[in-house]
């Protein structure tokens, strides 16, 4: 049948990145759309957009058109992990508790393998 | 104290300004036609002046003159826990389409774990990018650093690097005045003041000039070329900005009109004087001559 007008049994609307762009460049899209498209694929409303690569001052730009995206969230649209934590960064919802925990996780491999780089040159340098 | 908006002030600015239809409607780069003549009667030819007239005093409005603005350094919120997870920072921009430029937030999430607003540097350049405006780059061109400005300066293209700087920055951003004073500048110390005569820039110049006092030049220029009216609507803007000066005390007092203000106003506020006097003279006896013959 007809691709374009699909109806969901259950399914509901998600707000999530759809990856665009070219061969070692990506560029998401933040996006309202059925949970059960392609991730690429038709969706209602585009509501922002991302640059993971820093442009030439440093920064990675984002936009998000909050009026739509407090209609979709009214509407009682999801939101996926991605985009939960990039509005926790921008102050639009409380920070997700995972960029938190990854923040200390971080931490503590870096702790680790500080402490893993000294101690085997204090083990050579002790040794002989 | 008196400001560029007062009523007074812009009737003053627009009379010196003048309406030069040869100048403002000079041929601008466009697509190349070819030209339309039409047949006209008297009567038609002056509809045709009049309408020219509105519209050139349309193209004459006057850009904003605004005091620098403030910097923004506002801190939303601390989190020093995500130091160390990002290596760029994050700028973010609401896109929704209603709210006007000045009222869009724009926030930067930094490295260390700072949310903080946007610097107005920042602020620009993204709303160019999200909502491009023509005539305006993301980047400032290279042409509005110090450096480049005196090569434009040497070619007599003023008019034209004010138009861009217009089009490039916001009325009180502090490179847009930096741009402004430094053509102005450049202007009365060449005496190329005919060179924004009958352009919208010519207001600006004449408020910049006169609230610090450097009038002599324009002065000069104005006698030079015949503008009494002119000349004596300069000295009346002077009066109006600074009230506590002498000459006008006096004029107050006497009421003068005409070259008796000018009189006055070279005798106790100039530097040049010798200069105006000259001036004056030639004028006088240009004026002698020609009632004579």
């Amino acid at each position: 049948g007809s691709r374009l007008l699909k109806g969901y049994r259950g399914g509901h609307v998600v707000i999530r990145f759809a990856l665009g762009g070219c061969a070692n460049r990506p560029f998401f899209r933040i996006v309202a759309a059925h949970n059960k498209r392609a991730r690429d694929g038709k969706y209602l409303e585009q509501l922002g957009c991302l640059d993971p690569l820093p442009n030439a001052h440093g920064e990675k730009v984002a936009g998000l058109n909050l009026e739509r995206l407090r209609y979709w969230l009214g509407c009682g649209a999801q939101l996926s992990r991605p985009a939960e934590k990039l509005l926790g960064l921008a102050g639009f919802l409380p920070l997700h508790p995972m960029t938190v925990t990854g923040a200390e996780r971080l931490r503590q491999r870096r702790r680790r393998e500080e402490q893993a780089g000294t101690a085997p040159e204090e083990g050579p340098s002790t040794e002989p | 104290k008196p400001a560029f908006t007062d009523q007074a002030v812009q009737a003053l600015l627009y009379k010196m300004t003048g309406i030069d239809l040869h100048k403002v409607f000079r041929p601008v780069k466009k697509e190349l036609k070819p030209p339309q003549y039409k047949l006209m009667t008297e009567a038609q030819l002056q509809e045709a002046t009049r309408k020219a007239i509105e519209e050139a005093k349309e193209k004459l409005a006057m850009p904003p003159v605004l005091d620098e603005r403030k910097p923004i350094d506002d801190v939303l919120a601390e989190d020093k826990f995500l130091e160390g997870t990002e290596t760029a920072k994050y700028v973010f921009t609401d896109l929704t389409y209603s709210t006007p430029h000045r009222e869009r937030f724009i926030v930067v999430r930094e490295p260390n774990g700072v949310l903080r607003k946007a610097t107005w540097e920042e602020r620009d350049r993204m709303i160019q990018i999200f909502f491009p405006k023509e005539g305006r780059r993301v980047i400032p061109p290279v042409l509005f650093k110090d450096e480049h400005l005196g090569n434009v300066f040497q070619q007599d293209r003023h008019e034209d690097l004010l138009n861009m700087c217009i089009a490039q920055f916001e009325p009180d951003s502090p490179d847009y005045i930096r741009v402004h004073h430094r053509t102005y500048d450049d202007i009365d110390k060449h005496a190329k003041y005919d060179l924004l005569r009958s352009t919208r820039h010519f207001g600006g110049m004449v408020w910049y000039l006169v609230n610090r006092k450097r009038t002599d030049g324009l002065l000069i220029d104005m006698i030079n070329r015949d503008l009494l009216d002119d000349a004596t609507s300069l000295i009346t803007l002077y009066h109006m900005l600074h009230p506590e000066c002498q000459s006008a005390k006096e004029a107050k007092e006497g009421k003068l009109q005409g070259v008796d203000l000018i009189k006055v106003f070279v005798k106790t506020e100039s530097q040049r004087e010798g200069y105006i006097q000259l001036a004056l003279q030639a004028y006088e006896e240009a004026m002698a001559t020609s009632t004579a013959s």
